[in-house]
C-alpha cells in the first residue's frame, strides 16, 4: 500500500518507532485524523463565530420592532416575541412550508435517484456522445435563470392550451422545473463520486449474471450514500430557495415558503416599513426544517468503504 | 467511434485479456467480455434526458429565437410575430449597453469568490471529518449560511452594512474607518464577502462527500509511514479530492456568475456602477425596461463568452474524462 | 447497443420536435380576444371564478384576508360568481407576472396596478380599452373624482384604468420640533423648506429625513420640482431631462445633505423605511414624500400624537411664486388603478366586480380598513368629514398631477433614479458638482429619448 506514497518521507528514528508501536492502538482510532488538534479547534471556532454572529443578528432582529431594525439596531430595544405568532397569519406560511417541503423533498429524492442512474451509465459505459453529454450537462449549469423564465412559461402554457394539461399554478410546474434544473448538477456530483468507486464488486456481480438494474440498486446505491445525500441536499435547496420561478408559476394554494417570505420584505412606496421582525422570524422558521433534515442525514456522510467489502 | 482510448485500460482493469473493439453493426455477443460493450442500459438515460430536453433545451432554443426578435412591451402579446432583427440585439448589447463591463464585473467577482471559498470549505470538511462530541451539531451549524434563503441573507447583510450600521460601528470601535459599503468602489468587496459567507458550505459539502471515499487502509498506511499531517494531506488525501474540488470550483463560479437574488437585494436597482453584475443587468433590461429581445441577447452572449473558459477549464482539469476506475 | 443508443437519441429528437411545434402554434395565437357575452342583463356567473391580482398588504394582513372573503361573498350574492385573489409581494413581482401572463395569454382577469405602472401595462396592448358601454357596466365614469382619472389612459377616449384607491404623497412634520423652532406653519416653497430645515437642525436632530438610497423616492422629488417649474420631463416626443430646472432640482436634492447639512449623513444609505424610522424616533423634523400609510407606524412610535401631515411645497427652488407654465403639483397621481385583461373569458363579470369595488359603500369600507382614500366622489366626501388628520392628504389628491402617460415612462423613471444612485459615492465624499449632474443627466437623457423613440 505504501506504493501510493511516492514521495520521500521522514523515516522514524528508533525511539520514535518504539513510541509509535506503543501508541498503535490509540492511533488506530486517530489514524484517520487529518488535522492536528489545535488547528482543528481553531478552524471550528472561527467558522462557528463567523457563521453565528449574523445568525445572532437575525435572532435579535426577529424579536425586535420593525422600526428599530430599520434604524440598524443590533440588540432589541423592546421584546416582540409575538412576531413568531404573527408570521403564521400575515402570510400563508404554514401552507407555504408544506408546499416547499413537499415539492423540494420529492424533487430531492427523485433527482438523486435519476442522477445515480444517469451517472452510472455515463461513468461505467462508453458510447458515442458520452463526452458531449457530460460537457453539455456542465454547460447547462451556466444558463442564467432570468433567461429561462419566459420561455419555460411559454412551454407550460403551450401544454395547457394544446394538450389541455394545466401545469401553471399547480405544484407540478415547480416539481418539473426544479427537478430538471437540479439534474445536471446532481448528475455531475454522482459522476465525480462514482469515479472513486472500485469496479471489482460490479464486475463480480456481472460475472454472476446480474442485470444492470440489479447492480445499480444492489451495489452502487448502497455504496454511494454520501454522494446521494449531497446530491439530494443540493436538489432540495434549489427548490427551497428559488423565488423567481415560484413567484410566477404558483397559485395561492401551491405557493412555496420562499415566495411567501417575499411579502415580508415588501414596501409600498411611501410609508410602509418592511416587516423586518416577522421576516427574520420566518427566515429562521424556514431554515429550521432543512437544518433538521441535515442533522438527520449527515450521519450518512461518514466513514469510507469498509475494508472487507471491497477486497 | 464508440470506445475511447481507454478501452485497453478498462479491459485490463477487468482482469481480462484485451478484447477487440466492437465495430458498429455487430450484434451484442453474450461473451465474457468487459461489460462496456453489451447491455448498455440507455433506458436509464431516458427520464433525465427527456426532462432536460423538454424543460431546458427547448426553452433555451426559444430564448435564442427571442434574442433575434425585437421583442418589447409593444410586441409581447403575439411574440412570434415580433419583427425579426437577426443580430441587431447582439450588436446593441455589445456596443450600446454596459454588457461587457457587467460580464467583467461578474466573471471577476465570481472567480475571486469561488477561489476564496476553497480553503474555507476544505478546512471545514477536514476538521469535521472525524467524530467528536457534537460533530453533528457543528456540521449542521456550518450549513446554515447556505440554507438561509438568499434574500434573507442579503437583507441582513444590507442592514448590517448600511452607513451607521453594525459593521461600521464595530469597525469604528476598533479604530478602522471604512466608508460606504453598499455603493462606490467598496461595494465590489462587500459583494464578494457576502457571497463567500453564504456559499462556503457548498464547497464544504462537496469536499466532505469526497472525503468519504478515502479508504481506512490509506489512512493506516500513511500513519505507518509516519507521515506528518501536512504531508499526508497534500500527497495522500488531496488527490482523492481533486474531482470534488475541481467540480466545486467550476460550479461555484457558475452559480456566482448567474446569481441574481444576492446582488439584487443587497444593492437594489438601479445597481451602483461597481456592482452592476450580469444577472441584474439582464433582469432590469427584461423585467423593468421590457426589452426582452435585448435581454435575451445579453444572456446568450454572456453564455457563449463563459462557455469558452468553461470548456478550457474542463480540459485542463480533465473533469470530463476523469480517471475511470478510481485511484488504485 | 448502437441501435439502442440511436433509438434513445431519436426519441429525444421527436419529443423536442413536438414541443417546438406546439409552442409555435401557441405563440401565433396568444393574445386573441375572446368574444365577451353580450348584454349585462343575463349576467350569470354561477360556477365561474374571477381572479384578481392585488398587492399583499403587509400593514393589515388579517384584515386583507377577511376583505377577500367579504368581497367574494358579496359578489356571489349578486352574480353567483366567486372571486379569487392572488397577491404579489412587490411592484417588480407584479410586472413579471403581467409579462408572463401576456406572453402566454392566461392569468388573472383583473390586475390592481400602481398608477405609475398603468402606462407600461397599457403599452402591451393586453388590457381592455374601456368603451362607453363598458363604463356604464362599471357604474358610470362620472361617479369618480375626475382628478383620479388622470392616469387611466393617454386621453379620455382611450382609458384602460379604473381608479380604485388614492394614495397621494404628503409630508409629515413633527409639531413639537416646529413649535420649538418658532415656525408656525410648514413651508409652501422649496426654498422656505430648506431655510426652515436649517433652523430645525441642531445636535443630532436634523431638519429632514430623506431616503437617498431608495429605489422609488428620489425621482419624485426631481419630478415635482421640474413640473412645478414647467418641465414635464417627457414632452410629447421629446425627453427633457437636461433642462436647467431639472439640473437645479438635483442640486437642491443633493445639497440638503452636502451643503445645507440638514439631513443625517447616514441617509445616503437609507431606504424609505429608514427615513421613516428616523422621523419616528424624533430625529428629524420633516419627513417628505410619505403617504397616509405611515400613520400606522407613526401612531405606535415615539412621535405619536406629535406629528401631522401637510402638503409638500409647490413652488420650485429658486422661485418665490409658481412660474408661468409651471403646475402646482402637490404629488404624483398616486394610488391604484384596476385593469381588465383582454384574454379574460369573463369580461362582463369583471366589469360587474369593478362596479362593486368602486361603489360608495365599498369604497368607504375599504378606507376604514386600509386607510387608502376613495376614488368614488361620494365616498371621498364621506371620508373627509370624518378625519382631521387626512384633510391635507385629501387636498393633495385633488391637486395631484399625473406622470406622463407613455410606455417610455418606466425607463425614464429608472434613469432619473440612476442619476442619484451613481452620484452617491461622490455625495458621501462631500458634494456632487453641477458638471457631474449634467453629465449623468446627459446619459439619462439618451436612455429616455431612446425609449421614447421606441413608443408605437
Amino acid at each position: 500500500m505504501s506504493e501510493i506514497l511516492d514521495v520521500p518521507l521522514r523515516r522514524p528514528s528508533r525511539s520514535e518507532a518504539a513510541k509509535n508501536a506503543r501508541a498503535t492502538s490509540k492511533r488506530n482510532a486517530d489514524v484517520t485524523r487529518l488535522l492536528p488538534q489545535p488547528l482543528l479547534v481553531t478552524v471550528i471556532v472561527v467558522l462557528l463565530l463567523v457563521v453565528l454572529l449574523p445568525v445572532l443578528y437575525i435572532v435579535f432582529a426577529s424579536i425586535n420592532s420593525d422600526v428599530s431594525v430599520a434604524s440598524g439596531a443590533f440588540f432589541p430595544e423592546q421584546l416582540h416575541l409575538d412576531n413568531y405568532v404573527k408570521v403564521w397569519s400575515t402570510v400563508a406560511l404554514a401552507t407555504g412550508l408544506l408546499n416547499s417541503i413537499l415539492v423540494s423533498g420529492i424533487v430531492a429524492i427523485v433527482c438523486a435517484l435519476l442522477a445515480v442512474s444517469t451517472a452510472y451509465v455515463l461513468v461505467r459505459y462508453s458510447f458515442r456522445g458520452r463526452l458531449t453529454f457530460l460537457r453539455a450537462l456542465l454547460g447547462l449549469q451556466s444558463i442564467p435563470g432570468t433567461l429561462m423564465l419566459l420561455p419555460v412559461f411559454v412551454l407550460f402554457s403551450t401544454a395547457a392550451t394544446t394538450l389541455g394539461i394545466q401545469i401553471i399554478g399547480t405544484r407540478w410546474a415547480l416539481f418539473v422545473t426544479y427537478l430538471t434544473f437540479a439534474l445536471p448538477f446532481s448528475t455531475w456530483v454522482m459522476v465525480t463520486y462514482l469515479r472513486g468507486l472500485p469496479r471489482e464488486l460490479e464486475e463480480a456481480a456481472r460475472i454472476d449474471g446480474a442485470s444492470s438494474w440489479r447492480i445499480l440498486t444492489g451495489i452502487i446505491v448502497p455504496l454511494s450514500w454520501p454522494g446521494i445525500v449531497v446530491s439530494a441536499i443540493f436538489a432540495f435547496l434549489l427548490g427551497w430557495n428559488d423565488v423567481l420561478f415560484a413567484s410566477v408559476m404558483t397559485s395561492p394554494d401551491s405557493r412555496t415558503a420562499a415566495v411567501a417570505l417575499q411579502v415580508f420584505g415588501a414596501t409600498q412606496e411611501g410609508g410602509a416599513v418592511p416587516l423586518y421582525g416577522q421576516m427574520m422570524a420566518a427566515a429562521l422558521i424556514c431554515a429550521a426544517p432543512v437544518v433538521v433534515l441535515y442533522l438527520v442525514f449527515q450521519r450518512y456522510l461518514v466513514g469510507g468503504l469498509t475494508a472487507g467489502g471491497v477486497k | 467511434m464508440t470506445t475511447t482510448a481507454s478501452a485497453p485500460e478498462r479491459a485490463s482493469a477487468a482482469g481480462r485479456p484485451e478484447g477487440t473493439t466492437p465495430s458498429a453493426g455487430r450484434p451484442a455477443r453474450r461473451r465474457g467480455r468487459s461489460p462496456n460493450e453489451r447491455n448498455r442500459p440507455f433506458w436509464m438515460l431516458l427520464p433525465g434526458g427527456i426532462l432536460m430536453v423538454l424543460v431546458i433545451v427547448i426553452p433555451l432554443v426559444l430564448a435564442i429565437v427571442i434574442s433575434m426578435l425585437d421583442l418589447d412591451q409593444y410586441t409581447l402579446r403575439s411574440w412570434l410575430q415580433a419583427p425579426f432583427i437577426g443580430l441587431g440585439n447582439f450588436v446593441e448589447a455589445v456596443t450600446k449597453s454596459t454588457l461587457l463591463r457587467s460580464i467583467g464585473i461578474s466573471a471577476s467577482f465570481a472567480a475571486i469568490a469561488a477561489v476564496a471559498t476553497l480553503p474555507i470549505g476544505l478546512f471545514a470538511a477536514l476538521a469535521t471529518q472525524n467524530a467528536f462530541r457534537g460533530r453533528g451539531l457543528v456540521r449542521s451549524i456550518f450549513l446554515i449560511p447556505y440554507v438561509l434563503p438568499t434574500f434573507v441573507v442579503a437583507t441582513v447583510w444590507r442592514t448590517m452594512l448600511q452607513p451607521g450600521g453594525v459593521v461600521n460601528e464595530g469597525l469604528d470601535a476598533l479604530g478602522i474607518h471604512t466608508g460606504l459599503w453598499l455603493n462606490g468602489p467598496q461595494s465590489y468587496w462587500a459583494l464578494i464577502v457576502v457571497q463567500i459567507w453564504s456559499s462556503w458550505p457548498f464547497f464544504y459539502l462537496l469536499v466532505l462527500a469526497g472525503l468519504q471515499s478515502v479508504d481506512q487502509e490509506v489512512h493506516e498506511a500513511a500513519a505507518i509511514d509516519g507521515a506528518l499531517w501536512w504531508t499526508k494531506l497534500r500527497y495522500v488525501i488531496l488527490p482523492y479530492l481533486r474531482g470534488p474540488i475541481a467540480l466545486a470550483l467550476i460550479i461555484s463560479f457558475l452559480h456566482n456568475v448567474n446569481g441574481f437574488t444576492l446582488p439584487f437585494v443587497l444593492f437594489g436597482v438601479p445597481a451602483p456602477q461597481d456592482v452592476e453584475v450580469l444577472p441584474v443587468l439582464t433582469y432590469v433590461t427584461s423585467f423593468q425596461s421590457f426589452r426582452f429581445g435585448l435581454s435575451a441577447s445579453m444572456a446568450v452572449a454572456s453564455l457563449v463568452l463563459i462557455a469558452i473558459p468553461l470548456f478550457i477549464y474542463l480540459r485542463a482539469v480533465k473533469l470530463d474524462t476523469g480517471d475511470e476506475g478510481g485511484k488504485r | 447497443m448502437k441501435a439502442r443508443h440511436a433509438k434513445t437519441g431519436r426519441l429525444l429528437g421527436v419529443v423536442a420536435g413536438i414541443a417546438v411545434l406546439g409552442i409555435a402554434l401557441q405563440g401565433c395565437s396568444s393574445g386573441g380576444t375572446p368574444k365577451a357575452s353580450d348584454s349585462a342583463a343575463d349576467l350569470d356567473g354561477t360556477g365561474k371564478t374571477i381572479t384578481v391580482m392585488v398587492g399583499a398588504n403587509t400593514v393589515y394582513p388579517t384584515e386583507q384576508k377577511k376583505w377577500f372573503q367579504d368581497v367574494s361573498d358579496q359578489f356571489e350574492k349578486t352574480t353567483g360568481a366567486k372571486v379569487a385573489f392572488e397577491t404579489y409581494a412587490s411592484a417588480n413581482d407584479e410586472l413579471t407576472k403581467i409579462q408572463t401572463s401576456v406572453i402566454s395569454g392566461q392569468g388573472p382577469d383583473i390586475y390592481n396596478l400602481g398608477t405609475t405602472f398603468t402606462p407600461t401595462a397599457n403599452a402591451t396592448g393586453a388590457f381592455v380599452t374601456l368603451t362607453d358601454a363598458d363604463w356604464d357596466k362599471i357604474g358610470g365614469r362620472d361617479k369618480f373624482l375626475q382628478s383620479t382619472l388622470g392616469i387611466s389612459g393617454p386621453d379620455a377616449k382611450h382609458e384602460v384604468g379604473v381608479p380604485f384607491a388614492s394614495r397621494p404623497f404628503v409630508m409629515a412634520y413633527n409639531t413639537e420640533l416646529l413649535k420649538a423652532a418658532g415656525i408656525d406653519k410648514p413651508a409652501t416653497t422649496w426654498d422656505e423648506f430648506t431655510a426652515q430645515a436649517k433652523k430645525l437642525t441642531s445636535g443630532d436632530t436634523y431638519g429632514l429625513a430623506v431616503a437617498y438610497a431608495d429605489s422609488f423616492d428620489p425621482w419624485k422629488f426631481v419630478w415635482a420640482m421640474s413640473v412645478q417649474a414647467g418641465n414635464p420631463i417627457l414632452d410629447g416626443t421629446k425627453a427633457r431631462l437636461t433642462d436647467p430646472v431639472t439640473v437645479k432640482a438635483y442640486e437642491t436634492y443633493f445639497n440638503w445633505l452636502a451643503k445645507d447639512k440638514v439631513v443625517d449623513p447616514s441617509a445616503i444609505g437609507w431606504k424609505s423605511a429608514q427615513s421613516l424610522a428616523a422621523f419616528a424616533n424624533g430625529k428629524a423634523a420633516y419627513l417628505p414624500m410619505t403617504t397616509s400609510t405611515s400613520q400606522v407606524s407613526l401612531d405606535t412610535s415615539a412621535v405619536a400624537g406629535k406629528y401631522a401631515y401637510a402638503l409638500m411645497p409647490t413652488v420650485p427652488p429658486g422661485e418665490k411664486t409658481l412660474p408661468k407654465g409651471g403646475k402646482g403639483a402637490t404629488s404624483i397621481l398616486s394610488g391604484d388603478n384596476m385593469v381588465v385583461a383582454k384574454y379574460s373569458k369573463n369580461q362582463d363579470l369583471a366589469f360587474a366586480l369593478l362596479k362593486q369595488f368602486t361603489s360608495p359603500k365599498n369604497q368607504v369600507e375599504y378606507n376604514k380598513l386600509f386607510g387608502d382614500l376613495p376614488t368614488n366622489a361620494a365616498a371621498a366626501k364621506t371620508v373627509e368629514e370624518g378625519n382631521d388628520k387626512l384633510v391635507p392628504v385629501v387636498e393633495s389628491a385633488s391637486k395631484a398631477v399625473g406622470t406622463p402617460f407613455s410606455g417610455a415612462w418606466g425607463d425614464t423613471q429608472l434613469a432619473l433614479v440612476n442619476v442619484v444612485v451613481q452620484s452617491i459615492p461622490a455625495l458621501s465624499n462631500g458634494s456632487v458638482s453641477t458638471a457631474d449632474i449634467k453629465a449623468k443627466l446627459a446619459t439619462a437623457q439618451s436612455t429616455a429619448q431612446a425609449a421614447l423613440d421606441k413608443v408605437k
